[in-house]
Parts: C-alpha cells; structure tokens; sequence
C-alpha cells in the first residue's frame, strides 16, 4: 500500500512543477513549428508576389494575346506580348529531353535495383549523384561552346551512330524474339537451322533499315548549333539523375517476396522485372518521370545559353534543328532590360510567364505527390 | 517460347541494363571531360615571356634580373622583325614597291598582328588599354597569333551558288618578291626564341584579381563572391533546415493534418523552377522588404536559402529518423526532457548525416545561376568586404560563366579564362559532394558495426 501512496505522490508533485514546464514546452513546440512553416509560408508568398506582378499584366493586355499570338515583340511600337512560340518551345524542350531521358533513366534504374553486383552499383550511386550535382551554367557551358560547335560540323553524322548504337543491339533482340515466333508459325518442327536462318534473314533486314536511317540522317546540315536538339540532349542528362534515383526508390520499395514468387513460378529474371516489378512499382516509377518533366521545364541557363532564343514555332513544327526560345530565358534574358521600366506590361508579362512556370509546377508536384502516396501505401511505408 | 529464347531474352535484357548504365556514366564523362581538359589549361600551360613580363609589372612577382636577361635575348630577335618592318614601310612609303595599292591595307593589318603578338614596339609610349600593353602571355594563343600572321584571311567567291568560303592564303606567298617576303620564315623559325615558352603552374588564377576584363589575371572576385553567397545561404538555411527537421521527426505525430500540409509545401517549395525564386526575390527581398536599395549578396543568400531549405530539412529529417530509438528512450528514462534529449543525444547521433545535406546545398547554393541574376550578380566588380557584402552586389562564378561567355566583347580570346572558371566551379561543387560521399560512408560503417 505504501508504495502506491508514494507513486501517487511523486505524480502529483510531477503534476504540481509541471505547469510551468509545460508551458515552456508548448511555447518550445510552437516556435519550432513556426519556423517549420517559413517552407510553408515561403510557397504562399512566392505565388502571392509572382501573382501580384502578374495580374497588372492581365489589366494591361487580357490574357487572350498571351496565349494565343506567336508574335512577342516586347520592344515593339507597339509592343506585342504573344507567348505562344514560347510556351511552344518550352513543350518542345520539355517533351524531347524527357523521350531521350525516361527510357535510359528507367533501364538504369531497373539494372540498380536488380541487375548489377552490389560493388558496381556503389561506384555508379555517386556518379548519379555527380551528374545532379553539377551545376546548370556548367551544363549550360559545355551545351554551348562544346556541344553546339560539334552540332553544327557533324550533326547529322553523331545522331546517325547515335541510332546505330541504339538500333543495333535492339534489332539483334529483335530479330531473335521475331525469328524464333516465325520460325514457330511456318515449319512444323522447329529446329535450330530454322531459327537461326530466320534470326539471320529480320536481322539482315533491320540492319539495312538501320543504314537506310543512319543515309538519310547523315545528310542532314544543321544551320545552328544552338537549336532544340541541343539543350534537350542536354536537359535528358540533367533529368537522369532524378529520374532514376525515385524510380530505383520504388523498384527496391517492391520487396523481396513478389520476385520471389515470381521466380518460383519459374519466371527468369527479366520477365520477373517486366511483368511483375515494373508494375508493382508503376506509380512510383510516373512520379519520377513528372520530377524529372519539372525538371527541364523549370531549368533556365542550358536554355538560355544553348537554345538560340528565338521566339519562333520551328518550320515545320516537328523540327528540332531550329533555334527555339522557352519561359524560363525568355525570363531570364529579359528582365534586364524590363527592370528599367518596372510597371510596364512589359515588365508584367515576365512575372506572368513566372505565374504559369509556377502553376505548371505546383500541378505536376501534386500528381506526382499522388503518386508517391498511392506507391508508400501500397507498400505499406 | 522455348526456353533456350527465354533465356537469350533474359541475357539481352540485362545486357541493356549495363548498356544504359554505361550510356549514363559515359554522358558524366563526355560532360566532365572537356571542362576538366581545357580548364586545367587556365592553371597549368606554357607561359610566354610576355606572361612573366605581365607577373612583374602588374602583380610584382618574378625575378628580375632574369626577366631583364630573358628580354634582351628575346629583343634581339624582335629587333630584326621590327627592322623588317620598318624597311617595308620605307619602301612603301617611297613607292619603291610595285603595285603598292595591293600591299597598303594588309601591310597595316599585319602591323597589328604583329603587335597582338609581341606587344608595343619598345620605344613606343604606353597604351591606354592594358591588353595593348603586353603581347601573347600565353603559348597556345601566341601559335594562334603566329598563325594569323603567317597566313592572310580572305574570302572564297569563286563558287557562285554559296555565300563564300573564309580561305586563308599564305602570305609569303602574297609577298612574293617584296623585301618583307624573308620575314614570314624568320619569325617561324624562330618563334621559340622571341617567345620563350615556358611551363607555369598558375594557382594565382583563382587568387589573382581580373584586369581589363578579364584578358589578364585571374578569378578572384568571382570566387569570394561565390563564397559569400554560400556563407550567407548556409548562415540562413542551416539554422531554419535543422529546426524544421527536428520539429518533423520528433515533435509531431505523425499522421496529423498539419504535418502532412506542411510536408506537401516544402516538396512544393523543392518544385519551384530555380528562375520563379529569382523574380520572388527580386519582387519581395528587394522591392518590397528592401533588404537592400538594389542587388546585394545578402538579398541573394537569402533567396538561395530559400532555394535549398527543402534539401536541407530533408537530408535532417532522415538522419534524424536514422538514429535508433533506443538512444532517445535511454536519454528519455534517465530523465532528460524531450528537448534535452534531442539537443543532446539525438541530434550529435545525426550530426553526421546532417552534415551530408548541408554540404550537398552548399554545392547546389554554389552553382545555382537563375536566382541571384535579379538579386546578388554583377558582372563587373571588384572583391568585396564582408561588410560590403550586405548591400552591394557582387560577381559570382556561376553568373561569370554565363556572362563572360555570351556577353564579352572578345569571346574566343578568354576561352581560357572560361573554362578554367567552369572547372573551378564543377570542382568546388564535386568536392563538396565527395565530402559528402566520404561521411555517409564514414556514417553508414559507424552503424553498421
């Protein structure tokens, strides 16, 4: 009995000093919490500020010239605020950069989280994380002055062995895949003459078609080397990183337990990764493509640097040797000269162009969030 | 499928796994490359005697009777140039020369060419401009030099469908028969010895201050301007990123409306494009909270603070959700109070895995461009105080790059100067990442053993 008076006791004391302590606490825990929210009130004020210069925009000009004319002559007399060529170039940036990054940046994920031998994949981890590391005006300098020149002399030449590296361990798949299922379908009995006869004739073929391509690229002149191709093969790097450090995330996040039931079914390792991991790990692999997507888009100095900066819808639209400008140079190189006229619309119009770069983002980070949580969830992290 | 197929594929399918890999690791290289090739060229090449004549006179280091002996046995060589020189004048002057319309204008623009090469006649008065006061410092651009007076640059037009091919014809062939013809095999012959090359180990480019815009001296500026905005960043950024993270891993509950809100924001604030931060900063830090009258490196630190928070909170959150429980319940049962148990135990437990993040923003705070253009960076400044820092703008390696390379009035002349600031940059920035590596290394050894 006495040991539980005592108890008692000491809780009451405990109870007695702590008002004091709790409130010191509460204050703690509350001045934490509100220099946890500077994120929070940083994001709310980056979209107050950029929508308040953005708005006069709307006054000066309506919206309908922003989006729908291609002629943007700031400077002009009278001025013109057509955005479209831009937000064209930006779209065009955006999509190439990520049709060369998400195939490369999944296959690489895929081969970290499954393929390559433990001490090869902690050499590669910290070049993935160099490639991030690596500032964008770097990027942006080499684009420039070595990447651009070398464009111009021998463009049409580099993107023709570029298909040839590509196209010739692909078509070699390819053609055994082909060759083995019409071997299957027009003899009986296969046997290994067949196939191999098959697998000779597709791949004789592909490769004939793979020169044909390699012909007509090779002949290709790019007038400038600074043009969309460019900074996209740029920007495709840059996203890499990205790209396969969230997907390889979600790969590993599938577990141990589905490949293992897949291997006991008798799968092999690479039908285990297609029709079992891949999946399994979809939503997390599509948030990665939205990062790496809010990558490029947001990114300013390769573009600025390497793209040409001209407010122009290349002739014909799919052409990808011809300079392009985007939101975020248009931004960036304007400025400078808007700054001396602040409350011009020609000033507006850049926060304005913030304003739709900034909701873009906020989009994408939501979708991509989405995503995030659906994969923890599914896991169960 | 047979199963002989089915494992073809499943070879083929690791082979393009490899593949990409190597495609991803080789695009670092063919990326990393040139930058570290060339910019290596900025610290360590071959020095002409005009470079240590440019050491003595504008930064006062060299010896000089040496310098003294190199130039007389560099003049003597010079003189019979200048001598021929001269004599052509002469002859031209007089019309003693055939056809001396043809000769007049090149005449001159090889003058000139000669004195980009060599620097002013001695006898001539000093020029205004310092890049007239000395000749090729460097080897690689006196050949360059020497080439464009060995050869003459003209326009081909004999092809009337294209707009006309730059041609380069030698001129000694151009001088064929005029007395000036001997004097293009004479300074070939012995280049060597007018210019004395000589192998130099420049670590003052990034100690050197910059003169006349960068044809002479170094980075200085640009790198103490990058030091302090990463100062100012950290000085921001570190104490609100680590309070953030404390607060996210040990005060909250987990599940609760308000975490999941403010977690939502700070991958909000990661997705803001870089540029969107610097308008933000220009519109608020400076136009409305007026930290500072116009750009200044502490209106920039603290856009790039806000740039980096969420790597920061980030990289803390997870080194602290890393430190095993069992820590905070031993601090806890001895009676510590939650906050004495996370200021002492917790976060040195974490210390390290902290500091991975802060390195790793420091690099990012270092090499970002787009937010300090309308808040920190100038293009042309001189080093400035710790104290000038905090309303002056200042350069900034990451923004001298851009500008140096697109904006500078000789562009192809300070490619040097470029790439040597590119690779200053991409291995201040790797550097800080290998700090990094080697830590997390360190850290994850400590917990595994």
């Amino acid at each position: 009995m006495e040991n539980v008076v005592t108890a008692k006791k000491s809780i009451l004391i405990s109870k007695g000093t702590s008002r004091v302590k709790r409130l010191t606490n509460f204050l703690m825990e509350s001045s934490l919490l509100l220099i946890t929210s500077v994120s929070m009130i940083a994001v709310i004020f980056i979209i107050l500020y950029i929508a308040k210069d953005a708005l006069p925009f709307l006054k000066l000009r309506g919206i309908g010239e922003f989006l729908f004319s291609i002629r943007w002559y700031p400077s002009g007399n009278p001025p013109e605020f057509g955005a479209l060529a831009i937000i064209f170039g930006s779209m065009m940036v955006t999509f190439l950069s990520t049709l060369i990054a998400v195939p490369l940046a999944i296959f690489s994920a895929v081969s970290l989280s499954d393929i390559l031998p433990f001490s090869v994949r902690q050499v590669i981890k910290p070049i993935i994380e160099i490639i991030a590391a690596i500032p964008s005006v770097a990027y942006g300098f080499f684009a420039l002055v070595v990447f651009a020149p070398i464009l111009q002399r021998s463009g049409g030449h580099l993107m023709g062995i570029g298909v040839l590296i590509v196209g010739i361990p692909l078509s070699l798949i390819l053609a055994y895949i082909a060759g083995d299922g019409l071997a299957g379908k027009l003899f009986k009995k296969t046997s290994k003459s067949h196939i191999t006869g098959m697998f000779i004739i597709l791949e004789s073929l592909m490769v004939l078609g793979l020169y044909k391509i390699y012909s007509i690229l090779s002949h290709i002149t790019i007038s400038s080397g600074t043009n969309a191709l460019n900074v996209s093969v740029i920007l495709g790097i840059m996203a890499l990183p990205t790209i396969v450090s969230v997907s390889e995330d979600s790969l590993q996040a599938v577990g141990r337990e589905l490949r293992e039931g897949s291997y006991a079914l008798g799968a092999t390792r690479a039908e285990t990764l297609v029709k079992v991991v891949i999946p399994a790990a979809k939503s997390g692999i599509i948030a990665a493509i939205i990062m790496g997507v809010m990558r490029a888009v947001g990114e300013t100095m390769v573009v600025w640097m390497a793209s040409g900066n001209a407010a122009q819808i290349p002739q014909p639209w799919t052409n990808i040797f011809q300079p392009i400008r985007t939101l975020t140079a248009t931004i960036a190189g304007d400025m400078g000269e808007a700054d001396h006229v602040t409350g011009s619309a020609r000033y507006h119009v850049l926060f304005m162009m913030a304003l739709l770069l900034l909701l873009f983002s906020f989009i994408s980070n939501l979708i991509s969030e989405f995503f995030v949580r659906r994969s923890k969830k599914k896991w169960g992290i | 499928m047979k199963r002989k197929t089915r494992r073809i594929l499943d070879r083929s399918f690791s082979g393009l796994g490899f593949f990409s890999i190597f495609l991803l690791s080789a695009s670092l290289f063919v990326v990393l490359g040139p930058i570290f090739y060339r910019g290596i060229g900025a610290f360590i090449f071959k020095g002409t005697i005009e470079f240590r004549r440019l050491n003595y006179e504008a930064f006062n280091r060299g010896n000089k009777e040496n310098l003294q002996k190199e130039k007389q046995i560099s003049q003597q060589y010079r003189s019979q140039i200048y001598k021929m020189l001269e004599e052509f004048q002469h002859q031209l002057d007089n019309g003693e020369v055939p056809d001396s319309g043809k000769f007049s204008s090149d005449f001159r623009e090889l003058k000139k060419q000669v004195r980009a090469l060599l620097g002013p006649e001695p006898g001539d008065e000093e020029p205004v401009l310092m890049r007239d006061r000395f000749g090729e410092t460097r080897w690689d651009k006196a050949k360059e030099a020497l080439y464009r007076i060995l050869f003459m640059e003209t326009w081909d037009y004999s092809d009337p469908d294209s707009m006309g091919r730059k041609i380069f014809i030698p001129r000694a062939k151009e001088y064929k028969g005029a007395s000036l013809e001997k004097l293009f095999p004479y300074i070939e012959k012995n280049f060597e010895k007018i210019m004395r090359p000589r192998l130099v180990f420049y670590w003052q480019f990034i100690a050197d201050n910059s003169y006349d815009s960068h044809i002479f001296g170094g980075i200085f500026a640009e790198v103490l301007g990058t030091f302090y905005l990463v100062l100012g960043t950290m000085l921001f950024a570190i104490p609100m990123g680590v309070i953030a993270a404390i607060y996210l891993a040990e005060f909250s509950k987990d599940n609760s409306k308000l975490v999941s809100l403010l977690r939502v924001f700070i991958s909000t604030l990661a997705g803001v494009p870089s540029i969107v931060f610097g308008l933000f900063g220009l519109a608020f830090f400076i136009n409305t909270v007026k930290v500072s009258n116009s750009k200044s490196v502490l209106a920039g630190s603290m856009t790039l603070a806000l740039l980096v928070l969420p790597t920061i909170i980030r990289a803390a959150e997870e080194a602290l959700k890393a430190v095993p429980k069992t820590y905070k319940e031993a601090a806890l049962s001895l009676g510590a109070s939650k906050i004495r148990a996370v200021l002492t135990v917790i976060l040195p437990a974490a210390l390290p895995g902290i500091l991975t993040g802060i390195v790793i923003s420091m690099g990012r705070a270092a090499g970002e461009t787009a937010p300090i253009i309308f808040t920190a960076a100038v293009s042309v400044g001189k080093p400035l105080s710790l104290f000038e820092s905090l309303n002056q703008p200042t350069p900034a390696l990451s923004w001298n790059i851009y500008n140096l390379v697109t904006e500078h009035e000789s562009v192809e002349k300070i490619r040097h100067v470029q790439f040597g600031m590119v690779f200053t940059l991409v291995l201040l920035v790797l550097l800080l990442n290998l700090a990094a590596i080697i830590i997390r290394a360190r850290v994850s050894k400590k917990l595994r053993g």
